[in-house]
């Protein structure tokens, strides 16, 4: 039952080791998705906001990482 | 199917063989500790049962991955590629930060013997099984990314098997030098191949997603290094802002 946990646990932590990235990225694509599919905007708009959105993500991800470590 | 080129192959064996590379090192080194305390059979045990799950559960998605639209199976591997891409990109960048410590081989070696070492007391058929699960469940969950991986590189683009050819070297080279060396491979810069493999899956995910959402990046192929450029030096920039954030912070 262990190896089973674990790899739960593995899986798990690949997919959501920070659940607000994990979040972001979601609603991003979304977001881009609704764009493209529902709004019918220019596929290469939503292909733009898609990249810097990430990028955004990215480095906010991080930074908000650094501060709770430097908090504690 | 078409005619596989070497030119369409090369980047998937490439991009698995990187990314597997890094798996592989973690594996290789909770086996070579159960090798160096409880013998090589128990390890070799452990992580041929583990390989043998591993080669089950891609016999069993391989099929069903074929039978997918390419649409919805590049938008599908695209988001799991970012999400999991990014989150590894965004450890990376800590770690080349100085905000978290590096992975350190050795001292995950040290642990894995430690946890044998503390079973001692113990029988010794007991103890095999101990040392033989602990390199099983290594190898599987390390496989379990390197099978992701492969699928991440490979499926979107029918590449499913030029991209295990690659992980399966990966795999071979690490195992072929740590037999050569028997120490943990601590030389290997993990930190700066994760990098770059977060960079990597990142790309492709965010190729993946847009052409799952319809879009036709300009260049198609070439919008690939743009986005591995954008990725590269944000996270290269990121990781010196933090390193001097926390100079001037005196952390």
């Amino acid at each position: 039952m262990s190896i089973l946990a674990d790899l739960g646990k593995e899986l798990g932590g690949m997919f959501w080791a920070d659940a607000r990235l994990t979040t972001s990225i979601l609603l991003l694509v979304a977001g881009v998705g609704g764009l493209i599919l529902a709004v019918r905007s220019d596929p290469l708009l939503g292909g733009g906001i898609l990249l810097l959105g990430c990028l955004a993500i990215l480095i906010e991800a991080a930074f908000r990482e650094a501060k709770r470590r430097a908090r504690r | 199917m078409g005619t596989l080129t070497w030119s369409m192959a090369a980047p998937a064996i490439a991009s698995a063989f990187i990314a597997s590379l890094v798996e592989a090192v973690e594996a290789f080194t909770i086996v070579l500790a159960v090798a160096t305390l409880r013998g090589w059979r128990p390890a070799a045990f452990g992580a041929l049962a583990a390989l043998a799950v591993l080669g089950l559960l891609i016999g069993a998605l391989g099929p069903l991955l074929g039978h997918a639209p390419l649409h919805l199976l590049q938008f599908v591997i695209g988001v799991l590629l970012l999400v999991f891409g990014m989150g590894w990109l965004r450890k990376a960048i800590l770690r080349a930060g100085g905000i978290i410590a590096l992975h350190d081989e050795g001292a995950i070696y040290a642990s894995a013997a430690a946890g044998l070492g503390s079973s001692v007391g113990r029988q010794r058929a007991a103890l095999d099984w101990v040392a033989g699960l602990t390199a099983f469940k290594a190898v599987l969950l390390e496989g379990l990314e390197v099978v992701f991986i492969v699928i991440a590189v490979g499926a979107g683009r029918g590449l499913l098997g030029p991209a295990a050819i690659g992980a399966l070297s990966a795999c071979l080279v690490i195992l072929a030098a740590g037999v050569a060396i028997r120490r943990p491979l601590a030389k290997v810069p993990e930190n700066t191949l994760k990098f770059g493999v977060g960079v990597m899956l990142s790309t492709f995910g965010v190729f993946w997603t847009g052409e799952g959402l319809g879009i036709r990046w300009p260049g198609n192929d070439l919008a690939l290094l743009v986005f591995a450029l954008a990725f590269l030096i944000t996270g290269l920039a990121a990781a010196a802002a933090l390193r001097r954030l926390g100079m001037e912070t005196g952390r």
